[in-house]
């Protein structure tokens, strides 16, 4: 039956252009969820949700026996530490009111630090981890933005990507959007040195901070916490630790690679921050995800230094 | 009656546990980081397109496709359209193979493969990944097939049971 065949070519033809064309659509515009996309999310994420806490629960029991079985060597550990502790805990007492008396005198009242946390829960990885993102159980109803910073107790892991109302999509820092980046700081004993937290590498599986000023010294094993600068994130989350210092490409900056402080696989609760300075739009703050680098009409990260 | 709805349910209860179980993934082990993909939907599919009826299992395939790109992909198109051509391509080998669960087993497993070399293509070329094929190779395509591979084999017969039973109802209903 050649008639016929005709037929199923041309709707086969058919199909593939509309798929071409939605795929290119929805590549072009991810940050904004369309409403049917939002009910979508939003259902399936009240599902996962339900489906999360058994799943949290034994992940828990886990856990609880992993920890059961270190409790001797942890003890004698923390019993180390708890005597530096109270030396420390008076030590950032004063700096803390010295700190507070300090800003009185500057009239200055916030700072880039502050930030009000909001707790999550993690209800789904993207089960194919081509792009390393987490579903977490807050949305816009909780007063979630995007580009908030999302966070675990032990550092930085990524920012809110997509906003639904009862869920939201945090991409994590390992991801290879070129837009993606993170403005963040070496805190070194005598100076601090500021970069940005540009992709990662993915055979040693760590970050890449770049464009740091080659006339400061940094090492290995330095902090590297958030700057603040970038407009979004606030000041003074930990990212990680610097393992390897080279010099970039050109030879004009520094590059390192730096360890992240948090650990990404099994998330469970996050915490987003959300900055209590006015947050001004970075360079993807409108969502477009397409490459600003060379527009100079919007005040990006790119442009603070 | 019970069995009828039990397909449905349990393709929706694997939809839901797959990202629970992609929460343990990347594992560090031997300094390199192993990806472990879940596919228990996608395996579930391709039995009740090889056991059942080919088209219902498109169907699912498309439905519970189009999920999965809304939900955790953001790039309507993709699972959408992979999900019921595995379940059609599997449901078109059932005129040649012999249906045993091994032999089942096995195709399922190649399918999965050829699905997720399509995906690494995919998302290689629109730059989302610039993993090389031999690491994807090493560090997430054989990892991920021998633990589906893993999981086929404690769940399969199950899976054939159950859509077993549903086929000797259906019978039964016509008789």
């Amino acid at each position: 039956m050649p008639h016929f065949s005709y037929k199923k070519l041309i709707l086969l033809l058919v199909g593939m252009i509309l798929l071409v064309a939605l795929i290119s659509f929805t590549l072009r515009d991810r940050q904004n969820a369309t409403l049917p996309e939002q009910f979508i999310k939003d259902s399936v994420g009240l599902a996962q949700s339900i489906v999360a806490k058994p799943a949290n629960y034994i992940t828990g029991i886990f856990d609880d026996i992993n920890s059961l079985l270190n409790t001797y060597e942890e003890n004698q550990r923390l019993k180390m530490r708890l005597e530096d502790f109270a030396v420390l805990q008076a030590e950032v007492n004063t700096l803390k009111s010295e700190n507070e008396r300090l800003r009185e005198l500057l009239e200055r009242e916030n700072s880039l630090r502050d930030y009000d946390p909001i707790r999550a829960t993690v209800i789904a990885r993207n089960p194919d981890q081509w792009e390393e993102k987490i579903i977490i159980n807050k949305g816009s109803s909780h007063g979630i933005k995007p580009n908030m910073a999302v966070m675990t107790t032990k550092g930085l892991i990524g920012k809110i990507s997509v906003v639904t109302p009862f869920t939201s999509e945090v991409e994590l820092l390992y991801t290879n959007n070129p837009n993606y980046r993170v403005s963040a700081m070496v805190q070194s004993e005598k100076e601090v040195a500021f970069g940005l937290i540009e992709g990662y590498d993915e055979e040693r599986n760590e970050l890449i901070l770049k464009r740091i000023d080659s006339s400061l010294e940094i090492k290995e094993g330095e902090k590297v916490v958030t700057s603040g600068l970038g407009g979004i994130f606030p000041k003074g989350i930990l990212i990680g630790e610097i393992t390897e210092v080279t010099t970039e490409d050109f030879g004009l900056t520094k590059m390192a690679y730096i360890k992240p402080s948090a650990n990404f696989s099994m998330l469970e609760e996050v915490l987003i921050a959300k900055r209590s300075v006015t947050v001004i739009d970075g360079s993807d703050g409108d969502g477009t995800n397409a490459d600003l680098t060379n527009n100079t009409g919007i005040p990006g990260e790119g442009e603070e230094e | 009656m019970g069995i009828r709805i039990l397909i449905p349910f349990v393709a929706i209860v694997l939809f839901l546990l797959e990202p629970e179980f992609a929460l343990f993934s990347p594992i560090d082990w031997n300094r390199e980081t192993i990806y472990l993909v879940p596919r228990f939907l996608i395996l579930y599919l391709i039995f009740i397109a090889i056991y059942y009826n080919r088209k219902r299992a498109v169907t699912y395939g498309l439905f519970f496709g189009l999920l999965y790109d809304v939900f955790y992909i953001d790039i309507i198109g993709l699972y959408t359209v992979l999900y019921p051509l595995v379940c059609f391509i599997a449901g078109w080998s059932v005129k040649y193979i012999h249906q045993h669960l091994s032999i089942t087993t096995i195709l399922s497993v190649v399918l999965v493969a050829l699905m997720e070399l399509v995906l690494y293509y995919f998302f290689f070329f629109i730059n989302f990944t610039n993993m090389p094929f031999t690491n994807f190779l090493t560090n997430r395509l054989l990892p991920s097939i021998i633990a589906n591979l893993l999981y086929l084999l404690m769940l399969g017969w199950a899976f054939k049971y159950l859509i077993d039973a549903r086929v000797l109802q259906k019978l039964r209903e016509l008789s």
